[in-house]
C-alpha cells in the first residue's frame, strides 16, 4: 500500500492529492474534510486497506451517488497515484463541478476503467453503444435518439421570458404549513412575545401577540413532453418555467419523450441559459415519440420520493399523443393520482376547435387529470404562460 | 470518548447488543466515536438505521434520547422552550410581594429599569427552562447520551438550521441565558430515508455512511438472532428469498423491496404458522408481511414464488 508513513508526512501529502483528485472527479471535498480524512485514516490504523478506505469514505463522501466514484478512485489511486493522476488529467480536463450527478458517475467510471484507460475514444464508443441500444430497443420507429439543441436565449427572448415571469404570476396553490410565525391572524399565543411584554409591564398582560401558520406553496412536479409534436414549444416553455418558478422552494422537473430525463439539477442553476445548456445535454430523446406510460413507470421506480407526502402538484404538459400501451398508462396515472394532491394537464397542441380527447392516450389522461386545459393555436409564449396560470387557478 | 480500542471490539460489542454491522459500517461508527463527530446514516427504509442507535446506546451503556423529525418541527420541540405558565406565576407572585414598595410609577425611570432587569433575571432562569432532546443530550451527566435524530429528511429545511450549532460545536445558544455546552459529548446519529437531499451545511458537520441491505450471511445472522425459534433451514430460506426479492430480476416487479424488519417479521410469522419449509402457498398467504402495498402483494404471483423458491436448492 502506498499510503505512506505518517512521520514523514507522506500520508498527509497523499491524502491531500487524493482529495484533489476526488474534487476533480466532481465529489465536493473541502480542505477541512481532507484534514479530517488524514485524522480518520490514522484513527483506524494503516494496517488494513479496506478499513482506511471505509474511514476515508465516511469522511469524504456525503452523498450516496459519490460512493462508487470514491471507491474506484481510491483503489486506483492508492495502487498507483501517478497513473490515476494522469488518467484524470487526460479524461477529465475540466470536470465541471456543476455537472449533474448521474452524468458524472459514468464519466468517472469510464475515466478509470482499465480497458479505456489509454484511448481517447471513450466518447465515440459511448455513441456506438447508444445506437446499438436504440436499435435493440423497441419496434417503435418513432424513437430516434437525438440531443436537444436549445440555443441560448436571444436578448429579446430573454427580456420576454423575464417579463412574463414577472408579470404572469403562476398562482401556485399555497397551503398552511405546520410552521408558525408571529402574526395577527393566529389563534395561538406567541408565548415568548407575551413574556417579553409582560416582563416590561411587571407581569401585567397588556398585549397578547399571536402566532399564525406560515403559508407555503405545494411542492411542484412538472413533466414536460419533448417529443416531436412538442418540439416547437419545449425550449421557451422550459425557459419560462425556470424563470417563473425560480423562488419555488421545491420543484422537480422532468422531460419525457420515449424516456424520462431529470431536469431538476439543470433547473437548480440560476441562469436560464445555463439551464438550457444543461437540459440540452441531458435530454437524449428530443423530438422523438411519446411514451408517457413508460416514462411514468421510470418515475415511479426511480423518483417516487420526489412526490412529497401526497402534497405535490403535478403538472403534465403534453399533447397526449401517446404511442404506448393505454392500459399501462392508465395504471401509472392511477398511481400518480394517488400520490399527489392534484394532477393538471396542459394540452398545447390543439389546432382544432372541436377538440375532444379521443386519442387513446389523451382519453386516459383526461380521465385522470383533475384539471385540463387545451389551448388552441398556441404560438406565443404569452399565451402559454397565461394558460398555465389559468390552469392553476382552475 | 470511545471505550472500544479497535473496530473489532466495537463490532463485537454491537453484536452482543444484537446488531450485526459490516466492517465499513463499524469503521464509520468507530470514527464517529473517536473523532467525536455526528454520524449521518442514509439508506432505504428497513435497513437498520434506527436500530444501530439503539444498539449503540446498549453497547455504550448510555441513555438514548430520540428526536423524531416531522414536517414543521420547531426549535421549541427540539431544543428548548420556556415554561411560560411558571414564568407568569413567578411574575404575579413577585408583583404581589413587592406591591407596596415597587408600584410602577413611584420610583424614577432608573428605578423602573432596575425592576425590569431584575424581573428578567428572575423569570429567565434555568429552572423555568423545558429541555427538549438536543439540550437534554448536552446536559446528560456521564457517561453521556446517545442522541438519535431520526428521519431528518422529514423535517423541513428551516429546521436544519437549528441543528447546525449543535452538530458543529455541541452547544446550544439560548439568548436569555447564554450558551449551553456539552458536559459529555453526546454520540449523535442522524438518519435519513433520502426523501430529499439534506443541506450541505448539515452534511459537512457529519460523517456519512450509506447503509445497504445486508448480504445474505449477515441477514441470516440477524434472523437467527432475532427469531431463535426458527429452524436454521427456515432462516436460511427466508434470507435467501428476501435477498432475491431485492436483487435485480425480481426487484423491478415491486415498488418497495422488503427490509430487514420485514424478513424478521416474516420469519416470526412462519414460526407462528408452524411452517417447516416455505412453499409457494405459504408465501402467497404471508405476502402481506413482506410487502405493504396492494400492488406489490398482487405482483407476487404463484409462478414468481415458485421461481423464488426453486433455484435456491439448485446451487446449494
Amino acid at each position: 500500500m502506498l499510503l505512506g508513513d505518517s512521520r514523514s508526512g507522506k500520508l498527509a501529502d497523499n491524502i491531500t492529492e487524493f482529495g484533489r483528485a476526488l474534487r476533480r472527479a466532481g465529489v465536493r471535498v473541502d480542505s477541512a474534510r481532507i484534514a479530517l480524512a488524514a485524522e480518520a485514516a490514522l484513527a483506524v490504523g494503516l494496517e488494513a486497506k479496506a478499513d482506511v478506505s471505509a474511514a476515508m469514505e465516511a469522511v469524504m463522501v456525503s452523498r450516496e451517488q459519490d460512493r462508487l466514484v470514491f471507491r474506484e478512485l481510491f483503489d486506483v489511486f492508492f495502487r498507483n497515484p501517478e497513473v490515476a493522476q494522469k488518467l484524470l488529467s487526460q479524461l477529465l480536463p475540466s470536470a465541471e463541478g456543476k455537472a449533474e450527478p448521474s452524468k458524472r458517475r459514468p464519466r468517472v467510471r469510464e475515466a478509470l476503467s482499465p480497458q479505456k484507460a489509454f484511448g481517447h475514444q471513450a466518447k465515440p464508443k459511448e455513441e456506438d453503444q447508444k445506437v446499438e441500444f436504440d436499435a435493440a430497443m423497441t419496434a417503435s420507429d418513432l424513437q430516434r435518439l437525438k440531443h436537444a439543441d436549445f440555443n441560448a436565449l436571444s436578448a429579446t427572448e430573454y427580456r420576454l421570458v423575464e417579463r412574463l415571469a414577472r408579470d404572469v404570476r403562476l398562482p401556485l396553490p399555497y397551503v398552511a404549513s405546520r410552521r408558525m410565525r408571529p402574526g395577527p391572524a393566529g389563534a395561538r399565543l406567541h408565548w415568548s412575545g407575551v413574556m417579553r411584554h409582560a416582563v416590561r409591564t411587571g407581569g401585567e398582560l397588556m398585549h397578547l401577540p399571536r402566532m399564525q401558520r406560515r403559508e407555503q406553496p405545494l411542492p411542484l412536479l412538472v413533466l414536460v413532453d419533448v417529443s416531436g409534436s412538442m418540439e416547437r414549444y419545449a425550449r421557451l416553455l422550459l425557459a419560462f418555467l425556470h424563470a417563473a418558478t425560480r423562488r419555488h422552494p421545491r420543484r422537480d422537473v422532468f422531460a419525457f419523450g420515449t424516456q424520462l430525463t431529470d431536469l431538476t439539477p439543470a433547473f437548480r442553476l440560476a441562469d436560464t441559459d445555463e439551464m438550457l445548456a444543461h437540459a440540452s445535454a441531458a435530454i437524449e430523446d428530443f423530438a422523438g415519440g411519446t411514451q408517457l406510460g413508460e416514462s411514468l413507470a421510470t418515475l415511479r421506480h426511480h423518483h417516487a420520493r420526489r412526490l412529497v407526502g401526497r402534497r405535490t402538484l403535478v403538472l403534465v404538459i403534453t399533447d397526449g399523443l401517446d404511442t404506448g400501451e393505454p392500459q399501462a398508462l392508465d395504471d401509472e396515472l392511477t398511481w400518480l393520482g394517488r400520490h399527489s394532491r392534484r394532477l393538471l394537464w396542459l394540452n398545447p397542441l390543439l389546432r382544432f376547435d372541436g377538440y375532444a380527447p379521443v386519442a387513446r392516450g389523451a382519453a386516459v389522461l383526461s380521465r385522470h387529470a383533475q384539471g385540463m386545459l387545451a389551448v388552441h393555436n398556441l404560438s406565443k409564449l404569452e399565451d402559454l404562460a397565461g394558460s398555465l396560470a389559468s390552469l392553476m387557478k382552475a | 470518548m470511545t471505550p472500544f480500542p479497535t473496530i473489532d471490539a466495537l463490532t463485537q460489542a454491537l453484536e452482543a447488543a444484537g446488531y450485526f454491522a459490516d466492517r465499513r459500517l463499524a469503521t464509520a461508527v468507530f470514527l464517529a466515536l473517536k473523532l467525536e463527530r455526528p454520524l449521518l446514516l442514509e439508506g432505504e427504509p428497513g435497513v437498520g438505521k434506527t436500530e444501530l442507535a439503539k444498539a449503540l446506546s446498549l453497547a455504550l451503556q448510555r441513555e438514548m434520547l430520540r428526536l423524531q423529525c416531522y414536517d414543521g418541527l420547531e426549535q421549541r420541540e427540539a431544543l428548548y422552550e420556556w415554561n411560560y405558565a411558571a414564568q407568569l406565576l413567578h411574575m404575579r407572585a413577585a408583583q404581589a410581594l413587592h406591591e407596596p414598595s415597587s408600584t410602577p410609577g413611584t420610583g424614577g425611570p432608573d428605578h423602573v429599569g432596575d425592576v425590569v432587569a431584575k424581573m428578567e433575571r428572575e423569570v429567565y432562569q434555568a429552572r423555568y427552562l423545558i429541555r427538549r432532546p438536543l439540550l437534554q443530550a448536552l446536559q446528560t451527566p456521564a457517561p453521556g447520551a446517545v442522541l438519535l435524530i431520526d428521519e431528518v429528511d422529514r423535517a423541513d429545511e428551516p429546521f436544519e438550521a437549528f441543528l447546525l450549532e449543535y452538530l458543529g460545536e455541541y452547544q446550544v445558544s439560548i439568548p436569555e441565558i447564554g450558551t449551553v455546552r456539552a458536559g459529555v459529548i453526546p454520540v449523535t446519529i442522524l438518519t435519513s430515508n433520502r426523501t430529499r437531499e439534506l443541506n450541505d451545511a448539515v452534511k459537512r458537520r457529519c460523517l456519512y455512511h450509506w447503509l445497504d441491505y445486508p448480504e445474505r450471511e449477515r441477514e441470516l445472522a440477524i434472523v437467527r438472532a432475532q427469531v431463535p425459534q426458527a429452524s436454521s433451514a427456515l432462516s436460511a430460506q427466508v434470507a435467501a428469498v428476501v435477498g432475491k426479492l431485492r436483487s435485480q430480476p425480481f426487484a423491478n416487479a415491486f415498488q418497495r423491496a422488503p427490509g430487514i424488519a420485514e424478513s424478521v417479521e416474516w420469519a416470526k410469522a412462519l414460526v407462528a404458522l408452524d411452517t417447516l419449509a416455505i412453499d409457494p402457498e405459504v408465501m402467497a398467504d404471508t405476502a402481506g408481511i413482506l410487502f405493504k402495498q396492494r400492488e406489490d402483494v398482487a405482483a407476487l404471483t404463484r409462478d414468481m414464488a415458485t421461481e423464488l423458491l426453486k433455484p435456491e436448492e439448485a446451487p446449494a
